[in-house]
């Protein structure tokens, strides 16, 4: 049997391998990255209404995406701490829910309060409680 | 003598594998770039059109069969009126809604299942593209 040439063949088929291995990574990167500024770029979330609701004594937040992606609440800060809410809450494109959030108001008062999203949007305003 | 360089360009195979990687680094490259710069252009252009959105209440009225509402769009582009709030001292309500007006238009919309509009309360429509028009019913009937 004629053996001659099949390391040329060998090392031929290898670095094919090797180079469709490369571009399928760096494919896959580009698109993982690509993927996540899209979605950066695209996420848009409003404030509808907020609630200071005396019969749970919470504070009711209407929040809609009107954004191009869906978006996941991560935190909400009322007054620059971190409070409990109906976690997990998520909103896809063009829907609105309530986000609940536990902390007892007290009259009068200025709260600030900051949602949070997981790709990092912050909707942010300050609200006075009748 | 230009028949002899182009034969010998023919022939001559080096470098071929540099150019081809550098033709699809290019066009790799150049399909991220034109991509960002499309996805920047489609929210600019959501955002423009946001900022260009101006409606009003203009007015609320007690009718036999519900209430009301005119609403005017002071703006330059069409907007979609998708939720009507009716917020008092006690609750909160929301209403779905779905009404297009046109740039210039004056529209009254009529709700059977809204039968009364408390002086205290404050009337808000939100839009498709997220701006909110507030109406204080106390302020404009004192």
């Amino acid at each position: 049997m004629d053996k001659r040439g099949i390391s040329a063949v060998l090392s031929s088929l290898l670095l094919t391998v090797v180079a469709v291995a490369a571009m399928a990574i760096a494919t896959s990167a580009t698109y993982v990255i690509t993927t996540n500024l899209r979605e950066n770029m695209s996420e848009r979330v409003i404030v509808e209404d907020v609630w200071f609701n005396n019969f749970t004594q919470n504070i009711d937040v209407y929040v809609r995406n009107v954004g191009e992606v869906e978006i996941y609440i991560s935190a909400v800060y009322v007054n620059h701490t971190s409070e409990s809410f109906n976690s997990p809450l998520s909103l896809e494109i063009g829907a609105s829910q309530w986000l609940n959030i536990s902390v007892n108001w007290v009259p009068s008062s200025l709260y600030y309060i900051d949602i949070l999203t997981t790709r990092g949007t912050h909707v942010a305003d300050y609200y006075e409680a009748p | 003598m230009l028949l002899t360089t182009m034969k010998h360009l023919r022939l001559d195979k080096r470098g071929i594998s540099d150019v081809i990687v550098v033709m699809l680094s290019l066009v790799i490259v150049v399909i991220i770039v034109s991509n960002v710069i499309l996805w920047s252009y489609q929210m600019n252009q959501f955002d423009w059109e946001r900022m260009q959105e101006n409606v009003e209440i203009v007015g609320i009225v007690s009718v036999a069969n519900g209430t009301t509402f005119t609403f005017q769009n002071k703006g330059s582009v069409t907007v979609q009126l998708v939720s009507l709030w009716i917020d008092s001292s006690t609750i909160h309500q929301r209403y779905d809604m779905d009404l297009y007006i046109n740039a210039g238009d004056t529209v009254n919309y009529t709700r059977d299942d809204i039968s009364f509009v408390d002086n205290a309360s404050i009337v808000k429509v939100t839009t498709e593209r997220g701006n909110i028009s507030v109406f204080t019913p106390s302020l404009q009937n004192p």
